[in-house]
């Protein structure tokens, strides 16, 4: 618009969005409902949770209609939705043990306590393209729903010839982290100087933050960032090794706050998230080579590539001890959000700044000449 | 029976940012004034606005504006720029204060890149969007050491690293946000405010409030506080300048001009800063 007064720029972003809404409204196919995209676009709004650090399906998406299916543009509008909402409480610590699994495999051990369950994953599925036709698979939409067969669902625990222990609850199995603790096999990692969860929405992180800083920024993070700084670090030279998943469980888990007139905690909702617990070989000089070290990761929705992601960088940052920035890149630079608000920045003018580059070129220039 | 918005005490949700997180701002703000020129960390939340496009400024100017306020919002010295618009259009439709141009009218501006021409006085107050607040990183990537230098007053870094411009470039090539000394103790990034606008920050009658959203950090020059840039005594401070250029519309050779290339190569100058431009024209007239 360059030049041309003070209301072409307003005229101007109220064209650019009506182009918005005629795409967002316009069209001839059906207007898609809420209940569809929570209902057939469950990984996206998984997503837009976890990446958005508000647990609201619904707003979720609403947001991911409105971005026309842009996770992280929907996972902003989610982020800007949470800064017009006042803090009323905080909930209280939900102990993971608490978790309601809908799925929990451990690649670590073949038979850990409690059962291995399937539940829903892609991992066994053939990745091809399904060209059923639209009219066959809408029919299949409307079948109902398959009873949970035996020997299907439950079949591939069994099969790993573990029963259920003593009246034991497969929803609620065990950790296997107790086991390994029993065993002696883990280093003692725990430690009372973070006692409460470090609040990131309130406070800036900053290296030098305790644990539960870093593990809520990668429980924000967009999730292909966190992906690629684990892959880079995995793939560092000297490194031989990955960590072993001890366990990936998804399911759900119960939000309290204590009732602000009897003060008496009340389950006010529940929340699905991924959690995982990563075992690493320690094999460093200054490590207890007897042992091994276990990296955690639990995220908003059914995420296992963030979780993993998450327990892996969990790992490396302690195992590192400060050596590297790789403390700081977790902190600062994996928030999905703002990466791409810098990175959208660039289409701001920069006029004023670019003259001032030009000039110092030129200076550069009759200095140069100068000297000549 | 008492509600969640009770409890919350500041009535129903409503807005773009709640009143106990603008509270928050204002704090962070007055510690900012306090200790001139310290950056002062803040949870700093996510504004309707890429986060990089001006949040921090937004977070600043929304926890101090009043329905009474006549505010100005500039980007690139424009006021009728896109961002310009869109920043002032949801300041200005959630709070209900006046839109104003006139930078003499206006009691609050908000700005990108620019300090307005004409000086500002004592009641009104200039905040800055701030994209990297951190004068150190260009020699310091460990967030850290960087923590440690301020703490220390330990600037030798950047002293060498100006001194190595000098040597390698024959000038100092630093080009926006140049390092500034505020009160003679914390080194700024006075935003990428060009050279040219650096001295507009040395004992104003105004306050300047910078906010960096992304970065989570509010730093302030009080009025009537030192701004230095850092130099060399022998090497003067240069603030841009091309001889012979004046601005096509109003003539103006004192302002900061940007250039205007043609399609023939030639270039001619035009004011940054609209409102001032228009103010020139207006008078010759």
């Amino acid at each position: 618009m360059g030049y041309s007064g003070a209301s072409g720029g307003h005229e101007a972003i109220l064209a650019a969005e009506r182009l918005v809404e005629r795409h967002r409204y316009g069209g001839s196919s059906d207007w898609l409902a809420i209940d569809q995209i929570t209902g057939r676009l469950r990984l996206a709004v998984d997503r837009i949770m976890g990446e958005g650090g508000l647990w609201a399906p619904e707003l979720a998406a609403r947001a991911l209609r409105q971005s026309e299916g842009d996770v992280q543009e929907a996972a902003q509008l989610i982020r800007a939705h949470r800064s017009t909402l006042p803090r009323v409480a905080y909930s209280e610590p939900v102990h993971a043990d608490e978790l309601r699994v809908s799925r929990r495999i451990s690649p670590a051990f073949r038979n850990p306590p409690g059962s291995q369950l399937l539940g829903r994953t892609l991992d066994y599925v053939g990745r091809l393209l399904d060209l059923m036709p639209e009219e066959q698979a809408r029919a299949r939409a409307e079948e109902p729903a398959e009873p949970p067969a035996n020997g299907h669902a439950n079949g591939h625990a069994n099969g790993h010839g573990h029963g259920h222990a003593g009246g034991e609850d497969p929803r609620r199995p065990p950790r296997l982290l107790g086991l390994l603790r029993s065993m002696g096999m883990l280093v003692e990692r725990r430690t009372d100087g973070d006692p409460d969860p470090y609040d990131i929405t309130r406070s800036p992180v900053r290296p030098g933050v305790p644990r539960s800083a870093r593990l809520t920024a990668m429980a924000r993070a967009e999730t292909g960032a966190l992906v690629h700084l684990w892959y880079s670090n995995t793939f560092q030279p000297g490194r031989h090794n990955h960590e072993f998943p001890g366990e990936v469980r998804h399911g759900t888990l119960p939000v309290r706050v204590s009732h602000p007139l009897t003060g008496n905690p009340v389950t006010v909702a529940e929340v699905r998230v991924t959690e995982v617990e990563t075992i690493d070989d320690l094999d460093r000089a200054e490590e207890d080579r007897s042992r091994l070290d276990l990296g955690y990761g639990m995220c908003f929705g059914h995420n296992e590539r963030k979780a993993i992601a998450m327990a892996g960088l969990d790992l490396l940052v302690h195992r590192d001890g400060g050596r590297t920035e790789l403390e700081q890149e977790v902190l600062l630079t994996l928030d999905g959000i703002e990466a791409s608000g810098f990175l959208e920045h660039l289409k701001l003018p920069h006029y004023v700044d670019f003259r001032s580059v030009l000039d110092r070129k030129r200076a550069v220039r009759a200095a140069m000449e100068e000297a000549r | 029976m008492r509600t969640i918005t009770d409890l919350a005490g500041d009535g129903a949700p409503r807005g773009i940012f709640d009143e106990l997180s603008k509270r928050e701002v204002r704090r962070a703000a007055l510690t900012a004034v306090a200790v001139p020129g310290y950056q002062v960390p803040f949870g700093s939340r996510e504004m309707p606005v890429a986060r990089g496009w001006g949040s921090g400024g937004l977070q600043v100017t929304l926890a101090l504006v009043g329905p009474e306020d006549r505010l100005k919002v500039i980007d690139q010295g424009e006021d009728g720029g896109v961002n310009a618009s869109n920043l002032r259009r949801l300041v200005v439709g959630h709070v209900g204060c006046e839109e104003e141009t006139d930078t003499r009218q206006a009691s609050l501006i908000q700005s990108r890149h620019r300090i307005p021409e004409t000086p500002l006085r004592a009641d009104q107050t200039l905040v800055l969007q701030v994209p990297v607040p951190e004068p150190l990183r260009a020699v310091e990537h460990d967030v850290r050491e960087q923590r440690r230098m301020h703490a220390e007053a330990d600037y030798s870094r950047m002293w060498v690293g100006l001194y190595e411009d000098v040597v390698r470039n024959g000038v100092v090539t630093k080009t926006a946000g140049y390092p500034c000394m505020v009160n003679g103790r914390y080194l700024i990034s006075p935003t990428p405010i060009p050279r040219f606008d650096v001295p507009k920050l040395d004992r104003t009658e105004h306050l300047t409030l910078f906010g960096a959203g992304r970065e989570k950090r509010i730093y302030a020059v009080p009025p009537h506080t030192e701004v230095e840039p850092l130099v060399f005594e022998d090497i003067p401070f240069e603030v841009e300048h091309t001889p012979g250029a004046a601005c096509r519309h109003c003539g103006c050779e004192e302002s900061y001009l940007v250039e205007v290339p043609a399609t023939d190569g030639s270039v001619t100058w035009v004011c940054s800063d609209t409102d001032f431009c228009t103010r020139n024209r207006e008078r010759e007239r």
